[in-house]
Order: C-alpha cells, then sequence, then structure tokens
C-alpha cells in the first residue's frame, strides 16, 4: 500500500503540524476577517453583518491616519537606527576575545527579556525626577533636557522606541555575526593587500557579503517594528492622547477600550495585509538570493 | 444618578444607624468557584481573604484564583466574557460599563438572590436604582461607595494660612498663596488618564449642573455647548496660571497623592480611596491630611457629589451560577461592607453599616453626600465606553495644552457624535 501511496508518510508526518497551524494561526486570521466585515461589541451575544463599513469609516478616522503616521516614522526608524547599531556592534565584536564574549552577552541580554519587562525596566529610566536618563542629563547640566520623556507628546513615540531598539538591536547584532563568519577571510586579506583601508574594505566587500543577513535583519524588523505592541502598550498605552498610537496599538484601543472588536478586527487585517507585503517581498529576496549562490 | 432617595436613605442610617444582617445562603455549594477582581493594595488583599473565607465556607467548592492587575482588568475581562469563559462573578464599576455588558447579555440578573434575602431593604434606593438596576431588573450588589474631593496638606494650609475654600474666589485665591510661596497648589496625576475627568466632571457639575450633564453624558448636548466651554476655560485658568504641578502626563495619581503627602503640591481633586493609600503610608486622617468639597462656582446650580460605586456582578455564562449568587449575597454583610470601606477609606453601600465606625474625615464625607441633592457617576462611567475614551484622551490633551481647549472641545464633540450616532 505504501508503494502505491508513497504520500501517506510524508502526510502522516505533516498532518498534526499542518492541524496546529489552522487552528492557531489560519483560524484565528479567518476569524479576524470575518468580525471585521461585522459591528461586533467584542463581549455581545449579538452583532451584525456591516459589509465593508468598518473599512470605509477606518480611512476617514483621524486616530487611524494618526497611527498610520507613527507606524511609519516608526518603520523608518526601526529600519535604520538598530539595523545599524546591530551591524556596527557586530563588526567591533566580531572575533574570539573573551572580552568581546562578555560583551556579545550583555547587547544580547535584553532579547531574553520580555517585552513587557523591557518596558518596565524603561519606564523607570524614563521615571521624570529619579529616572537614570533625566539624572545623568542633569549631572551633565542639560536640565533643560531632563522632561518627562513618556509624557510628552513631542517625545514620547521616540522616547518608546529607544527601549524598543534596546532589544531589537541585540538580535540584528546576532544576526550580523552569523553573517560576518561567512564572510570569506581571503577575500578581506586580498582587499588589504590591493591597498584598500578598513572603510573601503568594509564599503566594498564585507557589507555586499552580507546581504544575505541584511536581508534576514532588514524583514525580521520590518515585521517587528510592525507589530509591536507590548513595549508601547506598558510604556504609554499608545499616549499621551494617541501620540505614541502606532497601528497595532490603535487595533487594541478600538477592540477593547472602546468596546468595538469589529472595527479594530478592520485595523487588523489592514496590519496584517501590510505585514505579508513584506513577508512577500522578504521571501522574493530570500528566492533571488538563493539562486545567486546556486 | 442618585437622587433624593440617596439622601433620604443615608441620612436615615445616619440618625437610626441600622443594624441588619444579611441571611447567607446555607445551601451546599458545590464545583469550582472563580471570582475575579480589579482592587490593587489593601482592598485586593481583603477582597481575596472574603473569598477565600466564603470558600472555607462551603466545603464542596474549589477556588481558582485569577489575580488581574487593576488597570489590565478593564480589558482583560471583556476578552474573557468574548471567549465566554468569564468568572463566575466578578467586580465592576456601576454605570455605562455594567450597562454596557447587560446590554450584551453577558450578566445574569440576580433578582431571586435579591428576593429571597430582602436585599432592597438594606442598600439605599438611590444605589439600587442607579447603580444596581439595568433594563428594569436587579444585576449587582454594591461593595463600595465613593466619593471626590479635595484631599489636602493640612499642615501646608497651616503654614500657609489658607482655609479650606467653599467658593471658586477662595480656591483661586489659596491656589495663588501657594503659587507665590512656589508651591504648585494642585497635584493631577493623568498618567492612566481617568484622573483628569474629576476636574471636567466637577467644573461642569458646578457650573452646568447634573442635569445638563446627564444630555451631555446622553449625547444630547455638544462638547461644543457654552456650559462645556465655560467649564474648560476655568480649568484653562488655572492650568495657565501654573497652579498645577507641571507634567500631570507623567505621574498616576498615587504618585500626585504622594506629591501632596509630601508637601510637594498642596492638594489633589481625588476619590475617597486616597484615604486608604495615606492610611497606609502612616498618614492620620484629619491631622496629616484632611479634604474640602469641590467649591461652589454658581450658587444658582444645585450642588451634586461625584463618583463610583464599586459592584459585583454574576456573568451570564457563570460555571457555578449558584456559588456566584451565594457570594454576592455573602458580600452584603455589613461587617465586610464595614471593614472593606475602613481599609480602603471608603463608604459602605450597606444601610446596616453604623456611620459611627468611619474616622472623623469619612464621617464628614457622609454629611456632604448627604446634604448634596444629587450624586452622579465619574464621566468614564455615566457616558457611553466608546465616548469615554475619547474624552479620557481629551483630559491628557487638555493637561498637554491648555490653550487649546476650544479645538479639543471641536474634536471631542465631532468623534463623539460619531459614536452616538453609531449607538443609535
Amino acid at each position: 500500500m505504501l508503494r502505491r501511496h508513497p504520500w501517506i508518510i510524508p502526510a502522516s508526518f505533516l498532518a498534526l503540524p499542518l492541524l496546529v497551524y489552522f487552528t492557531f494561526v489560519i483560524l484565528p486570521t479567518m476569524n479576524s476577517l470575518y468580525y471585521s466585515f461585522t459591528d461586533w461589541s467584542g463581549y455581545g451575544a449579538d452583532f451584525n453583518f456591516v459589509g465593508a463599513a468598518n473599512f470605509e469609516k477606518i480611512f476617514s478616522d483621524r486616530l487611524f491616519s494618526n497611527a498610520i503616521k507613527n507606524t511609519a516614522i516608526w518603520l523608518a526608524l526601526a529600519m535604520t537606527a538598530p539595523t545599524l547599531l546591530g551591524l556596527a556592534l557586530a563588526l567591533a565584536l566580531q572575533g574570539k576575545r573573551k572580552v568581546n564574549t562578555i560583551y556579545k552577552s550583555l547587547f544580547y541580554l535584553p532579547i531574553c527579556l520580555s517585552p513587557v519587562i523591557i518596558g518596565i525596566i524603561w519606564v523607570w529610566l524614563y521615571s521624570p525626577k529619579l529616572g537614570i536618563v533625566n539624572l545623568f542629563l542633569r549631572s551633565i547640566g542639560l536640565e533643560d533636557l531632563a522632561i518627562a520623556w513618556l509624557a510628552r507628546p513631542n517625545t514620547a513615540l521616540i522616547a518608546v522606541f529607544v527601549a524598543w531598539s534596546w532589544q531589537q538591536t541585540g538580535l540584528n547584532m546576532v544576526i550580523f555575526l552569523a553573517g560576518l563568519t561567512s564572510v570569506p577571510a581571503p577575500l578581506v586579506e586580498a582587499a588589504k593587500v590591493d591597498g584598500a583601508n578598513y572603510w573601503q574594505t568594509l564599503v566594498k566587500v564585507i557589507i555586499p557579503m552580507l546581504r544575505p543577513a541584511t536581508v534576514v535583519v532588514l524583514a525580521l524588523t520590518a515585521i517587528n517594528a510592525l507589530k509591536s505592541f507590548e513595549v508601547i502598550w506598558v510604556m504609554t498605552k499608545g499616549g499621551p492622547f494617541n501620540n505614541s498610537d502606532t497601528l497595532a496599538v490603535f487595533m487594541y484601543s478600538e477592540a477593547f477600550r472602546k468596546l468595538k472588536l469589529g472595527y479594530g478586527s478592520s485595523a487588523a487585517v489592514i496590519l496584517f495585509l501590510m505585514t505579508l507585503v513584506i513577508i512577500v517581498l522578504y521571501f522574493r529576496q530570500v528566492a533571488k538570493s538563493d539562486e545567486l549562490y546556486e | 444618578m442618585l437622587k433624593k432617595r440617596l439622601l433620604v436613605a443615608i441620612l436615615a442610617v445616619l440618625v437610626a444607624g441600622l443594624a441588619v444582617t444579611p441571611a447567607l445562603t446555607q445551601d451546599d455549594l458545590m464545583g469550582d468557584f472563580t471570582a475575579s477582581h480589579y482592587f490593587g493594595g489593601f482592598g485586593g488583599e481583603y477582597i481575596e481573604e472574603i473569598v477565600d473565607d466564603f470558600v472555607a465556607q462551603h466545603e464542596g467548592l474549589n477556588r481558582e484564583a485569577s489575580p488581574v492587575d487593576h488597570e489590565q482588568f478593564k480589558e482583560s475581562i471583556l476578552v474573557q466574557l468574548a471567549g465566554n469563559n468569564p468568572p463566575d462573578t466578578f467586580s465592576y464599576w456601576a454605570g455605562g460599563l455594567i450597562q454596557a455588558i447587560v446590554d450584551g447579555e453577558r450578566l445574569q440578573p440576580i433578582g431571586d438572590i435579591w428576593e429571597a434575602n430582602d436585599l432592597g431593604s438594606q442598600f439605599p434606593q438611590g444605589i439600587i436604582d442607579s447603580a444596581l438596576t439595568y433594563n428594569g431588573e436587579i444585576y449587582a450588589v454594591p461593595l463600595t461607595l465613593h466619593w471626590v474631593g479635595m484631599f489636602y496638606n493640612t499642615a501646608l494650609f497651616a503654614e500657609h494660612g489658607v482655609m479650606p475654600p467653599t467658593t471658586w474666589d477662595e480656591l483661586v485665591a489659596a491656589a495663588e498663596t501657594f503659587k507665590m510661596a512656589g508651591i504648585p497648589a494642585f497635584a493631577l496625576g493623568s498618567l492612566n488618564r481617568w484622573p483628569g475627568q474629576f476636574w471636567f466632571d466637577m467644573l461642569l457639575l458646578r457650573t452646568a449642573g447634573n442635569a445638563y450633564r446627564q444630555e451631555l453624558m446622553n449625547g444630547k448636548a455638544s462638547y461644543t455647548d457654552d456650559e462645556v466651554v465655560r467649564a474648560y476655560s476655568m480649568w484653562n485658568d488655572l492650568a495657565q496660571a501654573g497652579y498645577f504641578y507641571p507634567d500631570a502626563n507623567a505621574y498616576d495619581w498615587d504618585e500626585a497623592a504622594n506629591q501632596v503627602a509630601n508637601g510637594e503640591a498642596a492638594m489633589t481633586l481625588m476619590g475617597t480611596w486616597i484615604g486608604g493609600h495615606y492610611e497606609s503610608l502612616g498618614l492620620v486622617a484629619g491631622e496629616d491630611f484632611d479634604y474640602f468639597s469641590f467649591p461652589t462656582v454658581d450658587e444658582d446650580i444645585p450642588r451634586a457629589s461625584l463618583g463610583p460605586i464599586d459592584t459585583f456582578v454574576v456573568s451570564a455564562a457563570a460555571a457555578n451560577p449558584d456559588a456566584a449568587k451565594a457570594f454576592l449575597v455573602h458580600l452584603t454583610d455589613p461587617e465586610i461592607q464595614l471593614k472593606f470601606a475602613l481599609g480602603a477609606g471608603n463608604l459602605a453601600p450597606s444601610t446596616a453599616v453604623d456611620p459611627g465606625s468611619y474616622n472623623t474625615v469619612v464621617t464628614r464625607i457622609l454629611g456632604e453626600i448627604a446634604a448634596d441633592p444629587d450624586f452622579a457617576f465619574n464621566f468614564d462611567l455615566a457616558t457611553l465606553p466608546a465616548v469615554a475614551q475619547i474624552g479620557l484622551n481629551s483630559f491628557q490633551e487638555f493637561m498637554a495644552n491648555p490653550g487649546d481647549y476650544e479645538g479639543i472641545l471641536e474634536r471631542v464633540q465631532e468623534a463623539a457624535a460619531a459614536e452616538f450616532a453609531a449607538a443609535m
């Protein structure tokens, strides 16, 4: 029978993970999509099918536009700051010196922490009076900069982003470190022999060779940035007055604070589609890289 | 709105000090029992003790603990209700929030235990009507009643020769005195948004009255009306004059309370639970801290007290509704109501509680409630939940940009009108 139906063995191995994937990923996604076409409050027993009304409304919603703007700022910062910092750290800490191992562990440490813990730590750091950030600023005479970072509308988003980057940078560093091990040493040596200085070697040899790692870093950073929620919620809950609302926070606020789960689900669907675009671009890039190296 | 009936009932208690012991159900209760609540500090510890005692009294019951942080509770309970796996019973704020989940068919009425235990005789009719009755049926049992007033540092007031203000002019003069001394008059911790609502509520109640405020809460008046603009304008005058402790949005309510306790600010507009907080710090009511009622602004406007009422309700999908209902009856025990009230600095809704049991501050507050012809729920419990969120954000925005209050009100009105229209 197995000879006549060789697909039975792989299918039986695949069945359980597929079932789990369908139950915990596909089904909830379809559920959200379904609710996005309803006016369900999120707690009531009844709801109505409202067609595309939620989607029509959301694009004229001032708070949704605000969340899109903040998400765009967040995404743009995320694609640059933690990426460049992660690369810089990886370059500085590559090699097997003992001190490098210690520093790598320290920079990697935030990844081991829950985003909620990260948020709480940074709320302490930003505390207006006793936080280390303001104590430091005051100690170097920058009294005017010692402000309530999380309470000011023009600094809250950036302040939360710094906390989020603390974690993301460590992850990027690890990926770049792994990428650096695949840069052939003879190639770097050859560049040096040809008279290239460190900067030229970096730009002309190392960074091009890091392209696969960079694709992974950018894709993961973009996905993490779009779905970032916990750190923001713990630190500001999107405040003050929506100034650190991202799409994920907007979605949660509409669904569970305003008790409009149907409407919040429409934001979730839009967020899902945005993430999907990045994932598709990522896989296309990975496929291209595979072709290149084959 | 707790009207005259609350006044009559509380006066009756003050005079008579009735002692009615509720009849506890003696049925054998079986199975798992889940009770969830949002109380922290003393209230959290004591409610846990109450639940444990209740379970210990019924051998067949097995308690499943489900502690939740106060702020997180507001969202997590809705997730549980939506998932049809709620706790058997949970604490909830009377007013718009209970109304919303009653309309969503997520609670079950408790008329059977209400009648069987004659609970109607143990609570003021005003509370029964406004806080426990929804769509014509009783859904909740009250555990504690809060009152919002101005709590102040007595030493600072004495040091600067300031008497508790009774009029708006006196309040402004007191604030100016403290400002001249380099002390912010008002501490406000609006990090979690809700403390800001008390300023809006009080100013509107004192300048436009409770009847107009009810219209506004129900979407029948506009946030751009002269009444609302006037209230905000007065609030703006205080903010622009520099009477508030800087960066209100950076601090939570207890941090603002501590600013007053530490002498960094003179007073804070807060609920009676601040008394429990101060007493937990070792401060003595009437000596280290005291209160005054938010001053009268317009003599022609009838005064109203303001505050939330905490209740316990029974989930429609409760796995053990018998235990949940028996627990609600258990909560009506005057001893439990009094101990909870004393520990948290609040008032017990039960008329069987002896008014002489409270400290001097709370006893005087009982008199304030009795003297005010109206009692109103605070903003986020008095209006649609979606509108409440819009308003709460606007209070934060106001504290950051007080001068833009007219723009803020226009945006609030636009968003609130859309929510009221959608809810019709």
